[in-house]
């Protein structure tokens, strides 16, 4: 079981939306897509699920043509969209409907969600009463709720506050250790990190990177040293032919070209006696391997 | 066919739950209740006696021998008070100053046969004797004199004769059935198809502006959406029809006196066949409009534009029912044959021809398959262009993008 994409293309006018992509998901998890605005994360998506006609390449799952007839999936957009004058538990049990469940599973689902997302006490009401947030939750709960095989959301996170990310984040893993396919586009590269195993980032709808997580990471050296003390190191930085990057309030940043720069500071750090509170050496984020190669490309 | 049973029933039940809908149909069926109860606000309002003219009338010389009473039960606006004994002019003309009377008629007789003397505050302000009651004066005068022949009931029905009219007509298919009637009920038709067909594309754009489209049409098939939400409009616009239906129906009974409509509306040409057909056209025609708004309320992102969009339709909608309604002034006319076949006109028209009784059997059956082929038609192309465009939230779509959306194959 999987999903396959091939040397998929997609152009409006003069203008390639996605320049010939490919990548496949052959086992359960997160797949990341990242890119930045308009890079073709949602022009990709909508094309998988069929909304907008590819003009070239092979979308399939399983083999097989990825629409409703072949496979279960649920989709939360980038444009959320609800019906205001609806009642949340009517415009629920619509969709639920369309998505093929009879009303008695709907209710029961759609009943477990809403708890799940604590979402209950708003369950007869308007939906144009309830914040966006919990708006957002609420079309989350479209896209979950007829248990889908493949699980497609484009930027989950964006908008909720800090209680309603850890909700939601609680739900991602519910949803992967169930072994969903789960393919997530974000801005966020803290949510990519915690979740994706597999992704691949876009640039002007070319592939500028893709593969796994680890592997990525593992191809770079460490570069960044983060140390937190009690008072000032400046000097001893500058002494031990160090960059500063930052420092706030005795956290500071440094930029090191290996593992062993970064212990030669803590020795001389030792032998001036100070007491070092925090130090890790650091391989570069996804948000700088992002950074770096989006930047690189422009 | 589950999805857009699915469709069909959430919009049903959307449109009904609407507070507009539920205000406007209160507001309908207490203007309806009210249009039926205005002869009896008029009458409690003529009851008091303000409303009518007082006249007083003098015939000492008992020329009517007592039959003047008999006019106080004319259907008139007119009171009548009748006195025997001799009123001179100061008297006649004190009643009328104090506001007793609005005129006076003394009778008299001369040697040719009766002199009026005819006494008012003014003819400027009150006017001649009125035609009607110089009639009845007449009616009865002469009735009077007959009955002094002893005539025989032969002799007294040959001198009210009554003249038969038989008709014919040169024309194969002539028109019969009251022309206000149908005039009435192809407005009423017009009316209800241009309304719920309306809703259709306002429906789409707010699916639009609520942002809710991409959710839908990962759910279910655009074709599903546009259909589901076409018959939803549809049988809330049937329910609405029939339950103003009912009320008018209700009140009439109720509220109006026996008989008070046969001078203004002949319904009594539509057979219940004939009921079915105006059912059918309004479905075929409801579908035929309601499919090309919802084509237009695709193609627009803001509440706001919808009118702008829907303003080509809207013409063609109107053309079409002027085609059928004035044609409907010369029903045997080739032009009111054309506009019953027309696609655009022959809802409003093709069921008035059939009570009146100037369409064949092959017109009527070339109409409705030349409605269901353009149904389908404007389905496909509706459907096609509702498809491409619920996704396009720039600028409305012209014209010219709509074609070009049609024209790929993709």
């Amino acid at each position: 079981m999987g999903l396959e994409v091939k040397n998929v293309t997609k152009t409006y006018g003069t203008k390639i939306a996605v320049d010939n992509i490919s990548f496949s998901m052959q086992k359960p998890g997160v797949f990341g897509l990242l890119g930045t605005n308009g890079a073709g994360k949602t022009t990709s998506i909508r094309m998988i699920l069929g909304i907008i006609k590819k003009d070239s390449g092979d979308i399939t799952w399983n083999k097989k043509q990825v629409i409703r007839k072949n496979i279960n999936f649920g989709y939360l957009p980038e444009e959320r969209g609800i019906y205001p004058k609806t009642k949340i538990y009517d415009q629920l049990i619509y969709f639920a409907k369309l998505k093929g469940m009879n009303t008695k599973d709907a209710d029961k689902s759609i009943k477990y969600w809403l708890k799940r997302l604590e979402l209950e006490e708003y369950t007869y009401m308007l939906a144009e009463k309830l914040s966006k947030g919990n708006q957002q939750k609420v079309q989350f709960i479209t896209s979950v709720m007829h248990n889908p095989d493949l699980i497609v959301l484009d930027e989950p996170f964006s908008g909720l506050d800090p209680v309603n990310t850890e909700i939601l984040k609680s739900v991602m893993i519910e949803l992967i250790n169930k072994g969903k396919y789960i393919i997530m586009s974000s801005h966020q590269m803290s949510t990519i990190e915690e979740f994706c195993t597999e992704l691949i980032i876009l640039n002007k709808g070319k592939t500028v990177l893709q593969g796994n997580l680890k592997e990525i990471k593992d191809s770079y050296k460490a570069n960044k040293l983060e140390i937190e003390v009690c008072e000032d190191i400046k000097n001893i930085i500058k002494d031990a032919g160090l960059e500063l990057i930052f420092e706030k309030e005795n956290n500071y940043q440094i930029k090191v070209n290996s593992e062993e720069q970064g212990y030669e500071l803590y020795n001389l750090l030792a032998k001036n006696n100070v007491h070092v509170n925090k130090f890790e050496i650091k391989k570069p984020s996804l948000h700088d391997i992002f950074i770096e190669k989006v930047g690189a490309s422009k | 066919m589950k999805d857009l049973i699915t469709v069909a029933e959430f919009t049903i039940k959307s449109m009904l739950k609407r507070k507009s809908f539920i205000i406007s149909m209160i507001i309908i069926l207490v203007l309806i209740i009210i249009g039926f109860n205005i002869p009896n606000i008029l009458n409690k309002i003529t009851d008091d006696n303000d409303w009518n003219s007082k006249i007083l009338l003098v015939d000492n010389e008992n020329i009517f021998e007592g039959t003047l009473e008999s006019l106080n039960q004319m259907d008139s606006a007119y009171k009548f008070d009748i006195v025997t004994n001799n009123l001179n002019n100061e008297e006649i003309k004190q009643k009328i100053e104090n506001g007793e009377y609005d005129c006076c008629l003394k009778f008299l007789r001369n040697e040719t046969g009766v002199t009026i003397e005819y006494t008012v505050e003014s003819v400027a302000s009150f006017g001649e004797i009125p035609e009607e009651v110089l009639e009845a004066f007449n009616m009865l005068y002469t009735n009077v004199q007959i009955s002094k022949l002893n005539l025989t009931p032969e002799e007294l029905q040959n001198l009210n004769t009554t003249f038969e009219v038989k008709v014919t007509e040169t024309d194969e298919n002539p028109a019969s059935g009251d022309q206000f009637a149908i005039m009435l009920l192809s407005l009423a038709l017009f009316m209800a198809i241009h309304f719920f067909a309306y809703q259709v594309s306002s429906s789409i754009t707010t699916e639009k502006t609520s942002r809710i489209m991409e959710t839908l049409i990962t759910s279910t098939k655009p074709r599903t959406i546009v259909l589901g939400k076409t018959i939803g409009a549809g049988i809330v616009g049937l329910i609405q029809i029939i339950i103003i239906g009912i009320t008018a129906v209700i009140s009439a009974i109720i509220f109006l006196p026996k008989g008070a409509l046969d001078g203004i509306l002949d319904v009594s040409n539509i057979t219940p066949m004939l009921g079915i057909l105006i059912v059918v056209y309004f479905i075929l025609g409801y579908f035929f409009f309601a499919l090309l708004y919802a084509l237009t309320g695709s193609t627009v992102s803001k509440p706001e534009d919808v009118n702008s969009a829907n303003s080509p339709i809207a013409i063609i909608e109107v053309a079409g029912f002027y085609l059928g309604y004035f044609s409907m002034l010369n029903p045997s006319s080739k032009i009111n044959v054309l506009a019953s076949i027309l696609p655009i006109s022959s809802p409003f028209s093709m069921p008035f021809r059939v009570i009146m009784g100037t369409a064949t059997t092959f017109q009527i059956v070339l109409s409705v398959a030349v409605l269901v082929l353009s149904v389908i038609l404007v389905a496909q192309i509706s459907v096609k262009i509702y498809s491409s465009a619920i996704l396009n939230y720039g600028t409305k779509l012209s014209f010219k993008d709509m074609l070009k959306i049609y024209k790929n194959k993709e």
